[in-house]
């Protein structure tokens, strides 16, 4: 469990490499498959928010963020489309992405997109 | 010496200060600790500060007694360099890893720079074996002279004392450390040896137990000083101590006191809020230089250190009678009750036009300078409320109120689970959503597997999966539980719907204005019931409680006369307080065997009297400012009884779960 304290970390390597070996851990324990899988689901979102930075040339920063952050970043920048990948790979429910959406049309100002609800 | 003239008023509960336990002592005994600490190096030395003792120092001490005392400068003990120009360096600091760690470093960079420093390092309150530990792995113990400052009980009101010890329940109950109990028995011994001992322990619960049977041993091996300190207290009719585990249910209600509300909402550490400085720089800049202005800059020790805009203001009936009456109330009332002390003020105010004679006149003059400070502190709760009040009405603040008193009543849990569920996708503050699925799963008591995985994920989801520990932390400690509970889990369930009844935790609406129920709009602590039952169990009993009269062979009761019964333990309520976990105790302490007088001195202790007694509640994991609320309208309810509320640490649910969320 002490490998947990190690999620802190800044540099995304190091924080990959700790969250592998926390999940490890997690799954060796067969009472622990949810903390495994939520590992595992972090491990996913580091990867792919590093690859999103990648495609904004870094100019927005993703690592991170936790689920639904990203999501409303993505929103933010105009990338709907990575937004709904997120949303279908995360499995996250209709009503939170709504509400991430809703948000996240507000702080643009998106009086429009907002309308269109 | 208590009682010249026991007083026969009745309408007024006043009391005889003769007989109140002064709490001063416990401050002039940290500053005298303090002081002797700093002389014990010679010369002009660097202070160096734990910044999580500052608000506690600032209680006991102000920066001008450090100065007379040799110290230069002063600095936050924080990663960096560390610029000193004194040859003596102290470092006063909690004993933590963290804290060791940097002093080696700053250690370590002086070696290299070739600066000579003499370095000092003060633990508070006791040495510890684990910071000696990391000095000697760092290699830097050698240059370390190791020392403790003794800081026990902090008076942060007259009738409440507290450790000051942030992380107490974390420590004992997820980490398995006890240091903070062996800590608060240190300090309650010290109580004894200040008032005498305590006449009679009870208490509940398996640490308090533990605290029970610590502060026993120490006290037998305590060598035997002045005889004082083996007398039976005459002041002190008895120690409650409660801890934390046994009822886990009230700190994580949101508290709707006005002092629990500021606590909840704006944060009050030692005492002290932070206010936007607009609120306290008014006052100032009229000038009235002494009562209020004074209070807001002397604390804390800080000098150039803080680089916030926001100002520390220290709250504290003191020197602010306002807030003695408004601190306890429920927060609904507020309101209507700063607006009838606004009334009151302009019609004094007023009365000047009437004043005709000189000496009229003159007394009213006479009076200005108490209106103006009454004016000031008026306007700085108006202030406050001001900031406390759109919060509390904020939809998300209603809906987790709602939540809470549904779940209280046990009104269909799962449908406020779900309700629990919408406010995370709304990206409510961790802290509310965890406070409430915590409730949620002590009064089902568990949560359904599956119900609980999907909250877990769409927690995980939309904070981020750094919160994975957190909520095994919460599981580790039962707070968190899935149905089937597992057997450990069962031990530590609480049979709520029973004690709903037996000890009225639920009170109607109309009910509420004489009961401590007020406190949570309904809602009775289950905590202070427990202090009700041994201290004030008329009005227990009123209600259709157990009654199990004659049950216990309880060794002493004389009955005074004054209306408050005497401490005799859980009589009448051994049942309900068995039924639930923890360990329950009820111990008459003897005085010391030995001195041959003692026994005399027993017998006059028991005799029926006419005074005030104080008991002492001791909250071992902390307490929040809502059970002192609840504890100080109980003793405004009975005459002869005063309490005395003592704990490791003023505690709200949010910091609760913000603790359990830090490592290390």
């Amino acid at each position: 469990l002490a490998l947990e304290e190690a999620v802190g970390m800044d540099d995304p390597a190091a924080k990959a490499a700790s969250i592998k070996a926390a999940q490890k851990f997690f799954s060796e324990d067969k009472g622990s498959a949810f903390e495994a899988k939520m590992m595992d689901e972090n491990l996913r979102l580091l990867a792919f928010q590093q690859e999103l930075e990648k495609d904004v040339d870094h100019k927005v920063k993703f690592v991170g963020l936790s689920v639904s952050e990203t999501i409303k970043l993505c929103l933010v920048n105009g990338l709907s489309k990575k937004a709904e990948r997120v949303k279908k790979d995360w499995a996250v429910p209709d009503k939170r992405f709504w509400y991430i959406k809703l948000q996240a049309l507000t702080q643009l100002g998106d009086f429009e997109g907002l309308s269109q609800f | 010496m208590p009682s010249t003239a026991p007083s026969i008023d009745s309408s007024k509960p006043e009391i005889d200060p003769s007989q109140v336990v002064d709490v001063g002592v416990l401050k002039e005994l940290a500053k005298r600790y303090l002081v002797d600490a700093l002389n014990s190096v010679n010369g002009p030395k660097t202070l160096v500060l734990d910044p999580s003792l500052a608000g506690p120092l600032g209680l006991v001490t102000e920066v001008a007694l450090l100065k007379q005392h040799g110290v230069d400068k002063m600095f936050w003990l924080e990663p960096g360099p560390l610029q000193a120009t004194t040859t003596n360096i102290i470092y006063l600091c909690r004993p933590q890893v963290q804290w060791a760690k940097l002093i080696a470093e700053h250690v370590k960079q002086h070696t290299k720079e070739s600066q000579n420093h003499v370095y000092t390092l003060l633990v508070v309150p006791r040495e510890s074996s684990v910071v000696k530990r990391i000095l000697e792995d760092e290699g830097v113990l050698g240059d370390i002279h190791i020392s403790e400052y003794n800081l026990q009980f902090i008076p942060l009101e007259d009738d409440l004392i507290s450790l000051e010890y942030d992380h107490a329940f974390k420590e004992i109950w997820l980490d398995g450390d006890e240091t903070a109990v062996y800590n608060s028995a240190q300090a309650l011994l010290t109580l004894q040896k200040i008032y005498g001992l305590f006449p009679r322990i009870i208490g509940k619960g398996d640490h308090a137990a533990k605290l029970k049977n610590l502060l026993k041993r120490l006290q037998s091996q305590s060598p035997r000083q002045a005889p004082g300190s083996h007398t039976l207290s005459e002041k002190i009719d008895s120690l409650f101590i409660i801890d934390r585990r046994v009822d886990m249910v009230t700190p994580l209600l949101t508290q709707l006191t006005y002092q629990g509300l500021v606590d909840e909402l704006m944060g009050m550490t030692s005492g002290h809020v932070e206010l936007p400085a607009s609120l306290l720089a008014a006052p100032t800049a009229q000038q009235t230089p002494s009562a209020s202005a004074a209070a807001s800059t002397s604390a804390a020790g800080r000098t150039a250190l803080t680089k916030e805009k926001k100002k520390k203001h220290h709250l504290t009936a003191a020197n602010d009678t306002l807030f003695r009456d408004l601190r306890d109330l429920n927060f609904s009332v507020v309101g209507a009750n700063l607006s009838r002390h606004a009334h009151r003020l302009d019609s004094e105010y007023q009365s000047r036009h009437q004043a005709k004679t000189v000496p009229q006149l003159k007394e009213f003059v006479g009076k200005l300078g108490g209106l103006q400070t009454e004016t000031q502190s008026l306007k700085l709760h108006t202030g406050l409320c001001e900031i406390v009040d759109p919060q509390t009405k904020t939809e998300v603040f209603n809906k987790s109120l709602e939540i809470q008193q549904n779940l209280l009543a046990l009104y269909d849990v799962n449908a406020q689970i779900s309700a629990i569920e919408d406010l995370v996708a709304q990206g409510v503050d961790v802290a509310v959503v965890l406070r409430l699925l915590c409730l949620a799963s002590i009064v089902a008591p568990g949560i359904k597997p599956k119900v609980f995985e999907n909250l877990s994920r769409e927690i995980l989801q939309t904070y981020g999966y750094h919160y994975l520990p957190l909520l095994l932390n919460l599981s580790t400690l039962h707070l968190l539980t899935t149905q089937p509970l597992s057997p450990a889990a069962q031990s530590l369930k609480l049979p709520l719907s029973a004690l709903k009844k037996s000890l009225r935790l639920l009170t109607e609406e109309n009910e509420t204005d004489n009961d401590i129920s007020y406190v949570y709009s309904g809602y009775a602590p289950l905590s202070v019931r427990l202090v009700q039952c041994v201290a004030q169990k008329g009005a227990l009993l009123a209600a259709p409680a157990p009654v199990g009269e004659e049950a216990g062979a309880v060794p002493k009761a004389k009955a005074p006369k004054t209306r408050s019964h005497p401490i005799v333990g859980w009589k009448g309520f051994e049942d309900v307080v068995a039924s639930f976990p923890g360990e329950v105790f009820d111990v008459v302490q003897a005085p010391d065997g030995g001195a041959t007088d003692s026994s005399a001195n027993a017998v006059s202790v028991l005799l029926p009297r006419e005074d005030t007694t104080t008991t002492v509640v001791f909250f071992l994991g902390g307490c929040t400012y809502t059970e002192v609320a609840a504890l100080r309208w109980m003793a405004s309810q009975m005459r002869g009884r005063r309490f005395l509320i003592a704990t490791t640490g003023i505690i709200k649910g949010s910091s609760l779960i913000e603790d359990l969320a830090t490592s290390l």
